[in-house]
Protein backbone atom coordinates (compact mmCIF):
# COMPACT_ATOMS: atom_id res chain seq x y z
CA UNK A 1 0.00 0.00 0.00
CA UNK A 2 2.99 2.03 0.73
CA UNK A 3 4.65 1.79 -2.28
CA UNK A 4 1.28 2.28 -4.14
CA UNK A 5 0.47 5.88 -2.76
CA UNK A 6 4.41 6.58 -3.44
CA UNK A 7 4.15 5.92 -6.69
CA UNK A 8 0.87 7.19 -7.40
CA UNK A 9 1.88 10.69 -5.16
CA UNK A 10 5.07 10.96 -7.15
CA UNK A 11 3.18 10.78 -10.67
CA UNK A 12 0.49 13.25 -9.61
CA UNK A 13 3.45 15.57 -9.04
CA UNK A 14 4.71 14.71 -12.77
CA UNK A 15 1.36 15.25 -14.07
CA UNK A 16 1.68 18.35 -12.60
CA UNK A 17 4.89 19.50 -14.44
CA UNK A 18 3.45 17.59 -17.51
CA UNK A 19 0.50 19.52 -18.04
CA UNK A 20 2.78 22.66 -18.57
CA UNK A 21 5.20 21.50 -20.62
CA UNK A 22 1.72 19.73 -23.03
CA UNK A 23 0.10 23.32 -23.08
CA UNK A 24 3.64 25.23 -24.11
CA UNK A 25 4.08 22.54 -26.73
CA UNK A 26 0.67 23.58 -28.11
CA UNK A 27 -1.06 20.13 -27.47
CA UNK A 28 -2.97 21.95 -24.85
CA UNK A 29 -5.56 24.42 -24.38
CA UNK A 30 -4.82 26.57 -21.62
CA UNK A 31 -8.42 25.62 -20.20
CA UNK A 32 -7.58 22.04 -20.17
CA UNK A 33 -3.66 22.52 -18.53
CA UNK A 34 -5.19 24.55 -15.59
CA UNK A 35 -7.90 21.81 -14.86
CA UNK A 36 -5.39 18.91 -14.97
CA UNK A 37 -2.87 20.91 -13.06
CA UNK A 38 -5.70 21.41 -10.79
CA UNK A 39 -6.77 17.69 -10.26
CA UNK A 40 -3.29 16.74 -10.48
CA UNK A 41 -3.02 18.83 -7.81
CA UNK A 42 -5.90 17.51 -5.65
CA UNK A 43 -4.36 14.22 -6.47
CA UNK A 44 -1.25 14.74 -4.52
CA UNK A 45 -2.42 15.86 -1.31
CA UNK A 46 -5.25 12.94 -1.63
CA UNK A 47 -2.14 10.72 -1.86
CA UNK A 48 0.95 12.18 -0.63
CA UNK A 49 -0.95 13.03 3.13
CA UNK A 50 -1.26 9.09 3.59
CA UNK A 51 1.90 8.39 2.65
CA UNK A 52 3.51 10.37 5.04
CA UNK A 53 1.76 8.85 7.39
CA UNK A 54 3.26 5.92 6.19
CA UNK A 55 6.79 7.04 6.75
CA UNK A 56 6.21 8.91 10.20
CA UNK A 57 4.89 5.91 11.32
CA UNK A 58 7.67 3.66 10.05
CA UNK A 59 10.13 6.74 11.60
CA UNK B 1 15.23 45.03 38.24
CA UNK B 2 17.44 42.40 38.97
CA UNK B 3 14.89 40.12 40.63
CA UNK B 4 12.89 40.70 37.82
CA UNK B 5 15.78 39.55 35.30
CA UNK B 6 16.66 36.42 37.45
CA UNK B 7 12.60 35.53 36.61
CA UNK B 8 12.51 36.24 33.38
CA UNK B 9 15.82 34.24 32.29
CA UNK B 10 15.12 31.44 34.57
CA UNK B 11 11.36 30.97 32.41
CA UNK B 12 13.64 31.35 28.98
CA UNK B 13 15.44 28.50 29.93
CA UNK B 14 12.75 26.62 31.11
CA UNK B 15 11.38 27.12 27.61
CA UNK B 16 14.48 26.04 26.29
CA UNK B 17 15.26 23.21 28.41
CA UNK B 18 14.72 20.84 26.26
CA UNK B 19 17.93 21.37 23.97
CA UNK B 20 20.06 22.49 27.22
CA UNK B 21 22.04 19.45 27.04
CA UNK B 22 24.72 18.95 24.03
CA UNK B 23 23.01 16.55 21.03
CA UNK B 24 24.27 13.41 21.51
CA UNK B 25 25.89 11.15 19.06
CA UNK B 26 22.70 8.02 19.21
CA UNK B 27 20.49 11.84 17.89
CA UNK B 28 22.90 12.46 14.78
CA UNK B 29 20.92 12.66 11.84
CA UNK B 30 21.81 11.75 8.34
CA UNK B 31 22.64 13.95 5.43
CA UNK B 32 19.82 12.77 2.87
CA UNK B 33 17.63 14.49 6.61
CA UNK B 34 19.37 17.30 5.85
CA UNK B 35 18.63 17.36 1.82
CA UNK B 36 15.40 17.22 2.40
CA UNK B 37 14.58 19.29 5.44
CA UNK B 38 16.51 22.23 3.55
CA UNK B 39 14.64 21.78 0.37
CA UNK B 40 11.32 21.92 1.93
CA UNK B 41 12.48 25.28 3.70
CA UNK B 42 13.10 27.28 1.10
CA UNK B 43 10.01 27.62 -1.40
CA UNK B 44 7.97 29.85 0.68
CA UNK B 45 5.46 32.67 -0.07
CA UNK B 46 7.73 35.72 -0.23
CA UNK B 47 9.90 33.51 -3.16
CA UNK B 48 6.44 34.59 -5.19
CA UNK B 49 7.55 38.35 -4.51
CA UNK B 50 11.03 38.51 -4.38
CA UNK B 51 11.72 36.79 -7.87
CA UNK B 52 9.06 39.54 -8.73
CA UNK B 53 10.61 42.19 -7.24
CA UNK B 54 14.08 41.45 -9.23
CA UNK B 55 11.72 42.16 -12.84
CA UNK B 56 10.50 45.32 -11.54
CA UNK B 57 14.31 46.33 -10.40
CA UNK B 58 15.53 46.28 -13.98
CA UNK B 59 18.18 43.41 -13.27
CA UNK B 60 19.16 42.09 -16.62
CA UNK B 61 18.97 38.66 -17.27
CA UNK B 62 23.29 37.88 -17.36
CA UNK B 63 23.22 40.09 -13.79
CA UNK B 64 20.40 37.93 -12.13
CA UNK B 65 21.70 34.12 -13.09
CA UNK B 66 25.55 35.43 -12.78
CA UNK B 67 24.24 37.19 -9.22
CA UNK B 68 21.79 34.00 -7.84
CA UNK B 69 24.57 31.43 -9.03
CA UNK B 70 27.15 32.73 -6.73
CA UNK B 71 25.24 34.92 -4.03
CA UNK B 72 23.50 31.74 -3.62
CA UNK B 73 27.21 29.55 -3.85
CA UNK B 74 28.23 32.10 -0.99
CA UNK B 75 25.21 31.39 0.98
CA UNK B 76 25.93 27.56 1.23
CA UNK B 77 29.53 28.32 1.84
CA UNK B 78 28.35 30.73 4.81
CA UNK B 79 26.47 27.76 6.02
CA UNK B 80 29.86 24.93 5.61
CA UNK B 81 32.29 27.50 6.75
CA UNK B 82 30.87 29.47 10.06
CA UNK B 83 27.55 27.86 11.24
CA UNK B 84 28.16 24.17 10.67
CA UNK B 85 31.50 24.15 12.29
CA UNK B 86 30.67 25.92 15.54
CA UNK B 87 27.25 23.65 15.58
CA UNK B 88 29.41 20.77 15.42
CA UNK B 89 31.78 21.49 17.82
CA UNK B 90 29.32 22.47 20.55
CA UNK B 91 26.22 20.30 19.92
CA UNK B 92 24.64 23.52 21.31
CA UNK B 93 21.87 25.90 19.74
CA UNK B 94 22.65 29.66 19.85
CA UNK B 95 20.34 30.52 22.76
CA UNK B 96 22.38 28.16 24.94
CA UNK B 97 25.77 29.32 23.47
CA UNK B 98 24.82 33.10 23.65
CA UNK B 99 23.99 32.86 26.87
CA UNK B 100 27.76 31.23 27.86
CA UNK B 101 28.69 34.56 26.26
CA UNK B 102 26.84 37.42 26.32
CA UNK B 103 24.79 36.07 29.73
CA UNK B 104 21.19 35.70 30.05
CA UNK B 105 20.19 39.06 29.80
CA UNK B 106 21.80 40.16 26.44
CA UNK B 107 20.11 36.88 25.25
CA UNK B 108 16.75 38.10 26.16
CA UNK B 109 16.96 41.06 24.15
CA UNK B 110 18.06 39.06 21.75
CA UNK B 111 15.01 36.75 21.83
CA UNK B 112 12.58 39.71 21.99
CA UNK B 113 14.18 41.22 18.18
CA UNK B 114 14.22 38.00 17.44
CA UNK B 115 10.68 37.64 17.46
CA UNK B 116 9.35 41.05 16.66
CA UNK B 117 11.52 40.22 13.32
CA UNK B 118 9.95 37.03 12.81
CA UNK B 119 6.25 38.53 13.84
CA UNK B 120 7.15 41.07 10.72
CA UNK B 121 8.16 38.09 8.13
CA UNK B 122 4.99 36.60 9.67
CA UNK B 123 3.10 39.15 8.81
CA UNK B 124 4.91 40.09 5.27
CA UNK B 125 3.64 35.91 4.19
CA UNK B 126 0.17 36.78 5.44
CA UNK B 127 0.04 39.62 2.75
CA UNK B 128 1.25 37.35 0.29
CA UNK B 129 -1.32 35.01 0.63
CA UNK B 130 -3.80 37.43 1.01
CA UNK B 131 -3.21 38.91 -2.77
CA UNK B 132 -4.53 35.55 -3.33
CA UNK B 133 -7.73 36.10 -2.10
CA UNK B 134 -8.35 39.58 -2.60
CA UNK B 135 -8.57 38.68 -6.36
CA UNK B 136 -11.60 36.20 -5.91
CA UNK B 137 -13.09 38.90 -4.69
CA UNK B 138 -11.82 42.24 -6.92
CA UNK B 139 -10.21 43.67 -3.72
CA UNK B 140 -7.54 46.20 -4.79
CA UNK B 141 -4.00 45.09 -4.21
CA UNK B 142 -1.56 47.85 -2.39
CA UNK B 143 0.50 49.88 -4.45
CA UNK B 144 3.98 48.95 -4.91
CA UNK B 145 5.08 52.20 -2.80
CA UNK B 146 2.17 51.83 -0.51
CA UNK B 147 2.55 52.15 3.49
CA UNK B 148 -0.99 51.94 4.97
CA UNK B 149 -4.31 49.68 4.05
CA UNK B 150 -5.76 50.72 0.99
CA UNK B 151 -9.10 49.26 1.48
CA UNK B 152 -11.43 48.03 4.76
CA UNK B 153 -11.75 44.91 1.95
CA UNK B 154 -7.67 44.47 2.24
CA UNK B 155 -7.53 44.73 6.11
CA UNK B 156 -10.66 42.22 6.47
CA UNK B 157 -9.16 39.46 4.17
CA UNK B 158 -5.50 39.81 6.26
CA UNK B 159 -7.09 39.65 9.39
CA UNK B 160 -9.34 36.25 8.30
CA UNK B 161 -6.01 34.97 7.20
CA UNK B 162 -4.42 35.90 10.60
CA UNK B 163 -7.14 34.73 12.12
CA UNK B 164 -6.95 31.44 10.46
CA UNK B 165 -3.21 30.72 10.45
CA UNK B 166 -2.92 31.98 14.48
CA UNK B 167 -6.03 29.28 15.21
CA UNK B 168 -3.72 26.76 13.62
CA UNK B 169 -0.57 27.53 15.47
CA UNK B 170 -2.09 27.39 18.54
CA UNK B 171 -3.84 24.12 17.74
CA UNK B 172 -1.09 22.72 16.12
CA UNK B 173 -2.35 19.41 14.96
CA UNK B 174 -0.07 16.50 14.16
CA UNK B 175 -2.18 15.71 11.08
CA UNK B 176 -1.63 19.51 9.88
CA UNK B 177 2.05 19.47 10.03
CA UNK B 178 1.75 16.53 8.13
CA UNK B 179 -0.61 18.32 5.69
CA UNK B 180 2.44 21.00 5.50
CA UNK B 181 5.28 18.50 5.04
CA UNK B 182 3.46 17.34 1.91
CA UNK B 183 2.89 21.26 0.34
CA UNK B 184 6.77 21.93 -0.41
CA UNK B 185 7.59 19.90 -3.42
CA UNK B 186 4.14 20.86 -4.63
CA UNK B 187 4.69 24.38 -4.25
CA UNK B 188 7.79 24.17 -6.08
CA UNK B 189 6.00 22.04 -9.25
CA UNK B 190 3.48 24.82 -9.16
CA UNK B 191 6.03 27.43 -9.51
CA UNK B 192 7.98 25.47 -12.51
CA UNK B 193 4.28 24.60 -14.05
CA UNK B 194 3.62 28.63 -13.76
CA UNK B 195 6.70 29.24 -15.50
CA UNK B 196 6.08 27.04 -18.23
CA UNK B 197 2.57 27.94 -18.46
CA UNK B 198 3.71 32.08 -18.68
CA UNK B 199 6.77 31.09 -21.21
CA UNK B 200 3.38 30.90 -23.71
CA UNK B 201 2.16 33.98 -23.34
CA UNK B 202 5.11 35.66 -23.41
CA UNK B 203 5.69 34.60 -26.82
CA UNK B 204 7.96 32.08 -26.65
CA UNK B 205 7.72 29.35 -29.50
CA UNK B 206 8.17 25.62 -28.68
CA UNK B 207 11.04 25.38 -30.43
CA UNK B 208 12.62 27.45 -27.89
CA UNK B 209 14.53 28.98 -30.68
CA UNK B 210 13.36 32.73 -29.28
CA UNK B 211 13.44 32.16 -25.84
CA UNK B 212 16.78 34.27 -24.94
CA UNK B 213 15.52 36.95 -26.74
CA UNK B 214 11.93 37.05 -25.41
CA UNK B 215 13.58 36.66 -21.36
CA UNK B 216 16.05 39.75 -22.15
CA UNK B 217 13.56 42.03 -23.45
CA UNK B 218 10.45 40.82 -21.90
CA UNK B 219 11.38 39.89 -18.31
CA UNK B 220 14.96 40.69 -17.06
CA UNK B 221 15.60 43.59 -19.70
CA UNK B 222 17.43 45.72 -17.61
CA UNK B 223 14.63 48.45 -17.56
CA UNK B 224 13.51 49.23 -13.88
CA UNK B 225 9.86 50.40 -13.31
CA UNK B 226 9.08 53.94 -12.29
CA UNK B 227 9.79 54.38 -8.34
CA UNK B 228 11.89 51.27 -8.01
CA UNK B 229 15.82 51.34 -7.86
CA UNK B 230 17.79 49.96 -10.77
CA UNK B 231 19.46 46.63 -9.67
CA UNK B 232 22.77 44.72 -11.36
CA UNK B 233 24.93 41.90 -10.34
CA UNK B 234 26.17 43.01 -7.08
CA UNK B 235 22.67 43.80 -6.09
CA UNK B 236 21.39 40.24 -6.34
CA UNK B 237 24.64 38.35 -5.29
CA UNK B 238 24.49 40.35 -1.95
CA UNK B 239 20.67 39.32 -1.42
CA UNK B 240 21.00 35.94 -1.96
CA UNK B 241 23.79 35.71 -0.02
CA UNK B 242 22.03 37.44 2.73
CA UNK B 243 18.52 36.45 2.28
CA UNK B 244 19.03 33.99 5.52
CA UNK B 245 22.31 35.82 6.81
CA UNK B 246 20.07 35.49 10.11
CA UNK B 247 20.30 31.67 9.49
CA UNK B 248 24.48 31.45 8.48
CA UNK B 249 26.44 34.22 9.65
CA UNK B 250 23.88 34.75 12.18
CA UNK B 251 24.11 31.28 13.66
CA UNK B 252 20.46 30.45 14.40
CA UNK B 253 20.83 27.64 12.44
CA UNK B 254 22.66 26.17 15.00
CA UNK B 255 19.86 24.49 15.76
CA UNK B 256 19.40 21.81 12.86
CA UNK B 257 23.26 21.67 12.68
CA UNK B 258 24.25 20.54 16.05
CA UNK B 259 22.40 17.14 14.64
CA UNK B 260 24.99 16.76 12.07
CA UNK B 261 27.51 14.20 11.85
CA UNK B 262 30.00 16.13 9.87
CA UNK B 263 30.34 20.14 9.61
CA UNK B 264 30.28 19.17 5.96
CA UNK B 265 26.50 18.94 5.61
CA UNK B 266 26.50 22.32 5.51
CA UNK B 267 26.71 21.89 2.04
CA UNK B 268 23.23 19.76 1.77
CA UNK B 269 22.00 24.15 2.18
CA UNK B 270 22.52 24.10 -1.40
CA UNK B 271 19.52 21.95 -2.21
CA UNK B 272 17.26 24.45 -0.67
CA UNK B 273 19.36 27.27 -1.90
CA UNK B 274 19.46 26.51 -6.27
CA UNK B 275 15.90 24.87 -6.35
CA UNK B 276 14.24 28.06 -3.92
CA UNK B 277 16.11 30.94 -4.01
CA UNK B 278 16.92 30.16 -7.88
CA UNK B 279 14.55 28.28 -9.41
CA UNK B 280 11.97 29.24 -7.59
CA UNK B 281 12.49 33.48 -7.95
CA UNK B 282 13.70 33.11 -11.95
CA UNK B 283 10.08 31.29 -11.97
CA UNK B 284 8.31 34.20 -10.08
CA UNK B 285 10.08 37.03 -12.24
CA UNK B 286 8.44 34.85 -15.62
CA UNK B 287 5.18 35.04 -14.13
CA UNK B 288 5.15 38.56 -13.12
CA UNK B 289 6.70 39.45 -16.50
CA UNK B 290 3.47 37.59 -18.17
CA UNK B 291 1.25 40.05 -15.84
CA UNK B 292 2.80 42.88 -17.43
CA UNK B 293 5.12 43.77 -13.94
CA UNK B 294 2.44 44.25 -11.33
CA UNK B 295 3.05 43.16 -8.29
CA UNK B 296 0.17 41.19 -7.19
CA UNK B 297 1.73 37.30 -6.32
CA UNK B 298 -2.07 36.06 -6.28
CA UNK B 299 -2.66 37.64 -10.10
CA UNK B 300 0.59 36.26 -10.98
CA UNK B 301 -0.19 32.86 -9.87
CA UNK B 302 -3.82 32.42 -11.14
CA UNK B 303 -2.99 33.93 -14.72
CA UNK B 304 -0.06 31.39 -14.99
CA UNK B 305 -1.41 28.22 -12.89
CA UNK B 306 -5.35 28.90 -12.34
CA UNK B 307 -6.74 28.01 -9.29
CA UNK B 308 -4.02 25.89 -8.64
CA UNK B 309 -1.74 28.98 -8.75
CA UNK B 310 -4.16 30.81 -5.92
CA UNK B 311 -4.27 27.25 -3.94
CA UNK B 312 -0.09 27.74 -4.09
CA UNK B 313 -0.14 30.93 -2.98
CA UNK B 314 -2.27 30.29 0.10
CA UNK B 315 -0.46 27.26 0.93
CA UNK B 316 2.87 29.10 0.74
CA UNK B 317 2.18 31.83 3.13
CA UNK B 318 0.19 29.10 5.62
CA UNK B 319 3.34 26.79 5.75
CA UNK B 320 5.74 29.70 6.40
CA UNK B 321 3.84 31.44 8.45
CA UNK B 322 2.32 28.46 11.20
CA UNK B 323 6.55 27.61 12.05
CA UNK B 324 6.96 31.37 11.83
CA UNK B 325 4.29 32.12 14.11
CA UNK B 326 5.23 29.44 16.64
CA UNK B 327 8.91 30.36 16.91
CA UNK B 328 7.85 34.07 17.29
CA UNK B 329 5.58 33.20 20.06
CA UNK B 330 8.31 30.47 21.63
CA UNK B 331 10.88 33.42 21.71
CA UNK B 332 8.75 36.13 22.92
CA UNK B 333 7.56 33.56 25.80
CA UNK B 334 10.55 34.63 27.65
CA UNK B 335 9.04 37.89 28.33
CA UNK B 336 5.75 36.56 29.23
CA UNK B 337 6.23 34.12 32.35
CA UNK B 338 3.32 31.28 33.04
CA UNK B 339 1.35 32.25 30.14
CA UNK B 340 0.76 29.41 28.89
CA UNK B 341 1.70 29.20 24.96
CA UNK B 342 -2.19 29.34 23.25
CA UNK B 343 -2.19 32.90 24.71
CA UNK B 344 1.65 34.08 23.85
CA UNK B 345 0.87 32.19 20.03
CA UNK B 346 -2.07 34.34 19.92
CA UNK B 347 -0.59 37.82 21.29
CA UNK B 348 2.23 36.79 18.40
CA UNK B 349 -1.00 36.00 16.06
CA UNK B 350 -2.41 38.96 16.96
CA UNK B 351 0.63 41.46 16.42
CA UNK B 352 1.51 39.91 12.73
CA UNK B 353 -1.53 40.56 11.85
CA UNK B 354 -1.75 43.78 12.66
CA UNK B 355 1.70 44.26 11.16
CA UNK B 356 0.21 42.35 7.95
CA UNK B 357 -2.40 44.88 7.29
CA UNK B 358 0.47 47.61 5.87
CA UNK B 359 1.45 46.99 2.73
CA UNK B 360 5.06 48.37 3.06
CA UNK B 361 5.92 44.71 5.05
CA UNK B 362 5.54 42.86 1.94
CA UNK B 363 6.09 45.78 -0.67
CA UNK B 364 9.34 46.65 0.93
CA UNK B 365 10.27 42.99 1.53
CA UNK B 366 13.77 43.35 0.25
CA UNK B 367 14.42 45.80 2.46
CA UNK B 368 13.07 44.46 5.46
CA UNK B 369 15.10 40.90 4.20
CA UNK B 370 18.11 43.47 4.79
CA UNK B 371 17.67 44.66 7.89
CA UNK B 372 16.58 41.70 9.73
CA UNK B 373 20.09 40.03 8.90
CA UNK B 374 22.08 42.90 9.47
CA UNK B 375 20.06 43.56 13.34
CA UNK B 376 21.50 39.61 13.74
CA UNK B 377 24.27 39.78 12.15
CA UNK B 378 26.53 41.29 15.11
CA UNK B 379 25.67 38.20 17.48
CA UNK B 380 26.70 35.94 15.10
CA UNK B 381 29.69 38.00 14.35
CA UNK B 382 30.62 37.97 18.55
CA UNK B 383 29.92 34.20 18.84
CA UNK B 384 32.25 33.36 16.15
CA UNK B 385 34.84 35.29 17.53
CA UNK B 386 34.57 34.38 20.65
CA UNK B 387 34.66 30.28 19.78
CA UNK B 388 37.67 30.97 17.04
CA UNK B 389 39.75 33.75 17.55
CA UNK B 390 39.73 34.04 21.40
CA UNK B 391 41.77 30.92 21.73
CA UNK B 392 44.08 31.70 19.06
CA UNK B 393 44.83 35.33 20.76
CA UNK B 394 44.98 33.57 24.10
CA UNK B 395 41.98 35.22 25.07
CA UNK B 396 39.38 33.91 28.10
CA UNK B 397 36.08 32.65 26.62
CA UNK B 398 32.75 33.09 27.86
CA UNK B 399 33.61 35.57 30.68
CA UNK B 400 29.71 35.88 31.31
CA UNK B 401 29.42 32.23 32.07
CA UNK B 402 32.38 32.07 34.20
CA UNK B 403 31.45 35.00 36.30
CA UNK B 404 27.66 34.85 36.59
CA UNK B 405 26.89 38.56 34.47
CA UNK B 406 23.31 39.12 33.73
CA UNK B 407 24.71 41.83 30.77
CA UNK B 408 27.87 41.10 29.51
CA UNK B 409 27.92 45.11 28.57
CA UNK B 410 30.64 44.95 25.61
CA UNK B 411 28.88 42.27 23.57
CA UNK B 412 25.62 44.79 23.91
CA UNK B 413 27.42 47.39 23.42
CA UNK B 414 29.54 45.68 20.18
CA UNK B 415 25.98 44.83 19.30
CA UNK B 416 24.32 48.15 19.16
CA UNK B 417 27.63 50.16 18.16
CA UNK B 418 28.06 47.96 15.21
CA UNK B 419 24.14 49.02 13.90
CA UNK B 420 25.07 52.10 14.34
CA UNK B 421 28.04 52.44 12.37
CA UNK B 422 26.40 50.40 9.80
CA UNK B 423 23.77 53.31 9.77
CA UNK B 424 26.10 55.89 9.10
CA UNK B 425 28.41 53.74 6.82
CA UNK B 426 27.86 55.63 3.19
CA UNK B 427 27.39 51.85 1.11
CA UNK B 428 24.04 50.54 0.13
CA UNK B 429 21.66 48.88 2.53
CA UNK B 430 22.51 45.19 1.16
CA UNK B 431 26.37 46.08 1.54
CA UNK B 432 26.41 47.15 4.99
CA UNK B 433 26.28 43.72 6.80
CA UNK B 434 29.32 42.69 5.14
CA UNK B 435 31.93 45.61 6.64
CA UNK B 436 29.76 45.39 9.74
CA UNK B 437 30.37 41.75 10.18
CA UNK B 438 34.55 42.41 10.56
CA UNK B 439 33.56 45.56 12.71
CA UNK B 440 31.42 43.54 14.94
CA UNK B 441 34.35 40.95 14.75
CA UNK B 442 37.65 43.27 15.28
CA UNK B 443 35.58 45.41 18.12
CA UNK B 444 34.97 42.63 20.28
CA UNK B 445 38.19 41.18 20.11
CA UNK B 446 39.80 44.78 20.95
CA UNK B 447 37.52 45.40 24.02
CA UNK B 448 38.24 42.34 25.53
CA UNK B 449 42.07 42.49 24.63
CA UNK B 450 41.64 46.08 26.28
CA UNK B 451 39.53 44.37 29.34
CA UNK B 452 41.83 41.89 29.98
CA UNK B 453 45.17 44.74 30.11
CA UNK B 454 43.06 46.20 32.87
CA UNK B 455 42.31 43.62 34.89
Amino acid sequence: MKIALAIASILSLVLCLAAPILFFLDAMSEANFKLVLLLASLAWFFLSVPWASYRAKKS
Amino acid sequence: MAERLTKFSAAMDRLYEFDREAVTPDKLQSGGKFAGLFAGEHVAATEFVIGAFFVLHGVSARDLLLGLLFGNLLAVLSWTFICAPIAVRTRLTLYWYLRKIAGPGVTLIYNIANALMYCILAGAMISVSATAVGLLFKIKVPELDAVFPASAGWVAIVFVFGAAFTAMAILGFEKLSRFASVCSPWIFAVFVAGAVGALSKLGVTPDLANLGSVLTTKVWNGVAVAGQEKFGFWHILFFAWFCNLAMHVGLSDMALFRYARKWTYGLYTAFGMYPGHMLAWICSGIMVAAVGRQMNPGLMAFEAAGAAGIGAVVLAGWTTANPTLYRAGLALQTVTPNWPRWKITLLAGTATTVLACFPVFFMKLLDYVALYGLILMPIGAIVFTEHWIFPLLGLEQFRAEKRGWAFHWGVLGVWLGTLAVCFLLPLHLYYKWLPGWFIAAAAYTALTAAARRTS
